[in-house]
């Protein structure tokens, strides 16, 4: 009987055991080995070893100093507006609207939606249409081309961002928000709670596992963002949007320095994992057990 | 029960088996009937992504033979093509510029010097490395101010005074005078191989550069296209709102009078339609310049490290591009080249084309020094320092020249 239980047992973990080796730790593993050389990345060219200079050559980057702080402003802006946004919507929608499905439905569109091509729909919305709309209306202070101006070319990238995942979001706090059970919210409404107190004093607290998860989703999703970053402004205009996956990308296959490169990809994880492992052992003590 | 449950298990395994079998056994006939392995052709100009796509396809019809092509990525190409190279799915044919590019990935070539169409290459246009015949060229090009007959007189574009003149009159008119694009050569590649086209030895001057010895912002013809880009961004349409296809579109509907451009773009116009005026290329006249910037476009080159049977087809199917009818027609009529091969006629060529071929003829051109900049500095260091220029008035052209040294300075770092 227990043969037969570690048996089932490997026949559902092997394959997926499988799979993140070769795809995840192997690769890992060869990042890191080829961070402590300095390669072009043709493989018929000699492949150096420089020890750890390329993790000293990334701290006098300027161009990878600068995109790290647009990625730290950045996810902090996405962080705010996707979460806002999710819980409002969610909040929303389980407040026995008579169109709360339809609404759900919509709020959740656009995450199906691929990054790419959410990126080149807004790229036409904001470039085009916000000109147009900013010619025929005169308010041109506000509706110009966002994406030829570095500051708010930033603010389109939380937009597109933040239209993305919201509803996403929005959905793990509708289930939050229906896990709480009725009895502790008629409790509170009895004892002379108001709406606000309920949702600050009940509903938050017990949505505690929620903020966890769309926390962290938001912040590594808005750390590691790519795709949208590629297809709405490519790092412009003057590289001012430039995040970190798109950094490294360019110095590896722009510059072809393959060493530096993997030397900023690690450190990049190393950032993101101890940003989200801080946030998630933040939020994890604050959730409460009924 | 027991029992029908292992038939089960073995009536599949079956089955997989037979199935396997199937496969390879299909895959051996269609060896034996002299079919040629499938390869696949990357390649980096968009203007003849279709015309490829349908000349692979009259391949197949006449040779039986598969070619894949891939999709054209414009500004990305050479990043695109390493990173394909790097990770081993490499294209078996693809296309590679001169100088520092196809420098840079010399360690793919296959030798073409023995195959035959090589000795029909017209002299000097072959790409040659260590010696040996590497690349095909595409064909010649040529760039400079495609302008609109109706609304220009060459003869009233002969310097910087005269330049300007015309854009402010064009401006007034509420028309745009003169357009960039936004694409990284668009904006800053191609014309800023002007001035480095007019040094003495241009060579000479990008490796003088290269250590620092003379700088941008100290020489002549530098100021001085500095002080054309001022003019443009004062007087014409800032070129960060137009892109390639806008560029052409509204050169194509009269909207502006003159592009920088090369004959590859008649491409765009021949998608308009009949234009109902006529157009021509005349020189960036910098300093007075009078010459339009002709060079050997990319080369086909073969990937040597692709499989033996893939390089064999690759091989027949230059042979054929560059010897069959169907191919010599396509290169001239559909890609609209002018031939860098002597065993192809370049009659009825477009206007464009006509300006580069009659240039070359005549031998009144200006080199691509492009060629030998730093490989991947237009993308990566000279279209942002551009774009900054462009988008912040506030820049001098002087400073421009500064920036321009500063990011060159880097890249060569």
């Amino acid at each position: 009987m227990r043969m037969k239980n570690i048996a089932w047992y490997a026949l559902f973990t092997f394959p997926l055991l499988f799979i993140f080796t070769t795809v995840v730790i192997i690769p890992f593993v060869i990042g890191i080995a080829y961070s402590f050389i300095e390669w072009d990345g043709i493989p018929a060219n000699p492949k150096v070893f420089v020890g750890f200079e390329n993790y000293v050559a990334l701290f006098s980057d300027q161009r990878f100093l600068a995109s790290a702080g647009i990625t730290a402003l950045f996810t902090l802006l996405s962080l705010i507006a996707v979460n806002v946004l999710g819980l409002l919507f969610s909040l929303m929608v389980t407040s026995g609207l008579k169109t709360s499905n339809a609404a759900r439905t919509m709020l959740f569109m656009p995450n199906l939606i691929g990054g790419l091509i959410l990126g080149y729909i807004w790229q036409f919305i904001f470039t085009d249409a916000f000109k147009m709309i900013g010619e025929t209306t005169g308010w041109s202070g506000f509706f110009f081309n966002w994406l030829l101006d570095p500051q708010y070319a930033l603010i389109a990238l939380v937009v597109v961002f933040t239209w993305q995942m919201a509803g996403y979001t929005m959905v793990i706090y509708i289930a939050g928000i229906q896990g709480i059970p009725d009895d502790v919210l008629e409790a509170a409404w009895v004892d002379g709670a108001n709406a606000w107190q309920r949702l600050t004093r009940i509903k938050f607290p017990l949505l505690m596992p929620s903020f966890t998860i769309c926390l962290f989703l938001s912040l590594s999703g808005a750390f590691k963002i790519y795709d949208v970053n590629l297809s709405l402004t490519n790092g412009g205009p003057v590289n001012k949007t430039e995040m970190f996956a798109m950094n490294i990308f360019n110095e590896i296959f722009g510059y072809g320095n393959y060493g530096l490169g993997q030397a900023k990809a690690i450190v990049f994880f190393l950032i993101v994992a101890l940003i989200t492992l801080t946030q998630v052992i933040l939020t994890k003590r604050r959730e409460v057990q009924m | 029960m027991v029992k029908g449950k292992k038939l089960l298990v073995l009536l599949a395994v079956v089955a997989i088996i037979a199935l396997v079998a199937a496969c390879s056994g299909g895959n051996k006939g269609t060896a034996n009937e002299g079919k040629l392995a499938k390869i696949s052709i990357f390649q980096s100009k968009v203007e003849i992504a279709e015309q490829l796509e349908a000349l692979a396809q009259q391949y197949t019809k006449e040779t039986g033979n598969e070619v894949e092509v891939w999709g054209s990525v414009g500004d990305a190409y050479i990043t695109q093509l390493q990173a394909k190279l790097t990770a081993n799915q490499g294209p078996s044919i693809f296309s590679i510029g001169y100088g520092s590019e196809a420098e840079t990935f010399k360690s793919y070539y296959y030798d073409l010097s023995n195959e035959p169409y090589v000795k029909d290459i017209a002299p000097n246009m072959a790409l040659e490395i260590d010696g040996k015949v590497v690349g095909v060229p595409y064909g010649v090009e040529g760039f400079g101010l495609v302008y609109n007959k109706n609304l220009v007189n060459p003869a009233d574009v002969r310097d910087l005074d005269s330049f300007t003149a015309l854009l402010k009159s064009f401006k007034d008119q509420g028309k745009n005078g003169f357009s960039l694009s936004q694409e990284a050569y668009f904006l800053i590649g191609h014309i800023l191989n002007t001035p480095f086209a007019l040094q003495p030895d241009p060579q000479d001057f990008i490796e003088q550069l290269n250590s620092g010895k003379v700088k941008m912002a100290e020489t002549k013809e530098f100021q001085e296209f500095a002080r054309f880009l001022e003019a443009i961004r004062e007087y014409a349409v800032n070129p960060m709102e137009i892109t390639y296809d806008k560029q052409m579109g509204d050169f194509a509907t009269g909207k502006t009078a003159i592009v920088h451009q090369g004959n590859w773009s008649y491409g765009m116009l021949a998608d308009f339609g009949e234009l109902d005026f006529e157009y021509g290329m005349m020189p960036f006249p910098l300093m007075g310049n009078d010459k339009i910037a002709v060079g050997q476009a990319s080369n086909w080159v073969i990937n040597g490290k692709a499989k033996p049977e893939e390089i064999e087809a690759a091989r027949a199917f230059l042979n054929w591009l560059f010897t069959s009818e169907t191919g010599k027609n396509a290169i001239v009529n559909e890609f609209k080249f002018v031939p860098a091969m002597t065993t192809i006629k370049a009659d009825n060529l477009d206007p464009l084309s006509q300006a580069v071929y009659d240039a070359t003829q005549s031998g009144d051109t200006i080199p691509w020094a492009m060629n030998f900049f730093p490989q991947g500095i237009i993308v990566n260091d000279l279209a942002p320092a551009a774009q900054e220029f462009f988008l912040n008035p506030g820049m001098t052209g002087e400073q421009f020249l500064k920036k321009l040294d500063e990011v060159w300075a880097n890249a060569v770092k």
